[in-house]
């Protein structure tokens, strides 16, 4: 059969290496060098990117080197310090302790339960309805009917109940009982793309050259609708932050002595606090907006680089 | 022994309604057709939007649930996803899409694209894969740079070949070309059609060519089948079909082909007024109670028609044509 081909051809082996580097000069960038490109194009999105990334390692390094126990010693006579004074950068709270510390520990740990939040809820959704989507029929029925009843528990109420029930927790634990609610939203979304995606002819014409589905699924349908992947991670990173804080701040998050970015900001419940001691609250609210807005810049570059026709970027 | 036997092969969807949402009534896209395709031929499967010839295509090559039934390939029936899969099928018989833009992923290159189907079914080493996509490129009249780009940076003629390429690349036995030009403007249809000719000499694949354009049909196929609602009105060879049709409908189609001639324009207009009277003045005759085609019926050894025998018969020695 190889003969076939080489009769009614005038290629052969001996041009392969030649062929082969005329291609790669004219080969289109990889999607790496794409998404660079973008971002040298958009001064803010790489000044978000520079500050997000820039954040994430400067906490998560800087939180090795804090002993957290020490730092949540009550000292009496750091009562409410101003910044800059007494050696606290950022001033002291209630019960003297420093806030510059407990912003890097606070963030590290909010900054990791939303990245493994982020992880285990968009994998898990993602391939949840990417199957549900390209299977259709009596295995989506199923699958919906799961998906339904997940979004019938009273979310915010069931975490609770788990957190106040399971003994000894802490960020791992609390990460997975987010993971179990967090799920359907992407689910969902994702399906509806896939049902519209998997009428399309490349789908079709896979299954005709014999890939199977789980190749189809994961390697030809998932990279079309990884803008829409990507979009949605994103923002539902910044939105995990927020579901972490969220919960702390009303007391169920994180036990009392781990600090969050929520129990920092729960210290503006007291009005005197909002007033007088604004440092023991600004700092992580500003940081949770600096982080939200310039993950959402990052989004839309990388949405950008995923659709052609909206680069702004240098074509190569 | 033919290459492929279709017989009496329904395709029926199911309407659901009310509140139960039970099986009320079905939408007979295919409804019991039978021919063959012989090794080597092109047939053309003709007839106008919505008459089932794309659902048949994809019967064929196997996308399709099909109702009842059978696709005959070396014998075995190749409607049971079980048989397709212990045959290889798909190795043997390939497709060749309308969309050329939809049917190539727009994230893969066409290196990968092309290589798809030999990675699935015939497992070379990474030289050996590159350089046959390399020979395919270049046997429809690509060049070796297209290799790492993508789709949507070739024209739409350029795509096509590429689709080409990717239904030739295991050497396959039928092709199944769902409208394969009707998507591009008439130059490249030629030169695209021309590729599909030469492929055919080359490597004696046979064609299922599925279009409503009676023009590119002329001059693809030898054997043509004319459907309608779901069921075969007319079959015979290109001779019969273009010279001696007998079913209005077929005639109706012709009648639609376009004239560039203007000088005759008037002539024309007269003749295709002239089958659309005949159309709208007996459709009984050419139709059963229900609006549907009738069974077919031999008038020739190469002809068939679905009309009732003593009309067919009437009908076919007024064209004067040989009879059976």
């Amino acid at each position: 059969m190889a003969e076939n081909f080489e009769q009614h051809s005038d290629i052969s082996a001996a041009d392969l290496a030649r062929l082969n580097q005329e291609a790669q000069a004219e080969a289109t960038p990889s999607t790496a060098k794409i998404i660079w490109n973008e971002f040298k194009a958009d001064k803010p999105a790489m000044a978000a990117l520079i500050i997000v990334v820039g954040f994430i390692v400067f906490v998560m390094i800087g939180a090795l080197f804090i002993n957290t126990p020490k730092m949540m010693e009550t000292n009496i006579m750091d009562y409410f310090d101003k910044p800059f004074t007494d050696g606290f950068w950022l001033g002291a709270d209630s019960g003297g302790r420093s806030v510059a510390k407990q912003l890097i520990v606070g963030s590290r740990n909010s900054i990791g339960i939303a990245i493994g939040l982020t992880i285990i809820s968009s994998t898990f959704g993602i391939a949840w309805g990417l199957v549900s989507g390209y299977f259709s029929g009596y295995i989506d029925w199923g699958m919906q009917r799961v998906y339904d009843f997940m979004m019938m528990l009273p979310m915010t109420m069931m975490i609770i109940v788990l957190v106040t029930i399971i003994p000894h927790y802490n960020s791992v634990s609390l990460t997975f009982i987010f993971s179990i609610f967090y799920w359907e939203g992407t689910s969902r979304l994702i399906r509806s793309r896939t049902l519209a995606e998997t009428q399309k002819d490349y789908v079709a014409a896979s299954k005709t050259s014999g890939t199977n589905h789980w190749k189809i699924i994961f390697k030809e349908i998932m990279p079309n609708i990884s803008s829409l992947i990507i979009v949605d991670c994103t923002l539902s990173f910044a939105e995990n932050i927020g579901v972490e804080t969220g919960l702390s701040y009303l007391g169920f998050g994180l036990p009392n002595q781990t600090p969050s970015l929520g129990t920092m900001i729960a210290n503006a419940n007291d009005p005197s606090n909002i007033t007088l001691y604004w440092w023991t609250w600004l700092p992580a609210a500003l940081e949770i907006v600096v982080l939200c807005l310039s993950i959402s810049y990052i989004g839309q570059v990388l949405r950008r680089a995923a659709d052609s026709s909206q680069r702004q970027g240098a074509a190569d | 022994m033919s290459l492929v036997e279709i017989k009496d092969l329904k395709v029926h969807y199911p309407i659901r309604s009310g509140f139960w949402n039970r099986v009320t009534d079905s939408v007979k896209a295919v409804d019991g057709i039978t021919f063959n395709i012989e090794a080597g031929e092109t047939y053309g499967l003709v007839g106008e939007s919505g008459s089932g010839k794309s659902t048949t295509g994809k019967s064929v090559v196997g996308l399709e649930k099909v109702t009842s039934g059978s696709i005959l390939y070396n014998g075995k029936d190749i409607t049971k996803a079980d048989n397709r899969r212990k045959l290889d099928y798909n190795r043997d018989v390939q497709m060749i899409f309308q969309d050329s833009l939809s049917s190539l992923n727009p994230r893969k290159r066409i290196e990968d694209i092309i290589a798809e189907p030999l990675r699935n079914f015939e497992h070379l080493s990474k030289d050996d894969e590159k350089l046959r996509v390399l020979q395919l490129l270049n046997i429809v009249g690509l060049d070796a740079d297209a290799l790492y780009k993508y789709p949507h940076q070739f024209s739409g003629g350029q795509r096509q070949r590429i689709g080409v390429a990717r239904a030739v690349a295991t050497n396959p036995k039928l092709i199944i070309a769902d409208e394969p030009v009707s998507a591009l403007d008439l130059s490249v249809q030629a030169q695209v059609l021309n590729f599909m000719k030469k492929i055919q000499r080359e490597f004696g694949i046979s064609y299922l060519f599925i279009s409503h354009d009676l023009g590119v049909v002329r001059h693809m196929c030898n054997n043509i089948a004319i459907m309608n609602r779901g069921r075969l009105v007319e079959i015979g060879t290109r001779e019969d079909i273009y010279n001696h049709p007998l079913h209005i409908y077929t005639k109706r189609l012709l009648a639609a082909i376009p004239e560039t001639n203007v000088n005759q324009r008037a002539a024309h207009r007269a003749s295709r007024l002239a089958v659309e009277k005949i159309y709208e003045d007996q459709q009984s005759k050419y139709y059963d109670e229900d609006g549907m085609a009738y069974p077919l019926v031999q008038v020739s050894p190469t002809h068939s028609v679905a009309l009732p025998e003593t009309i067919a018969k009437q009908l076919a020695s007024q064209e004067g044509e040989v009879q059976a």
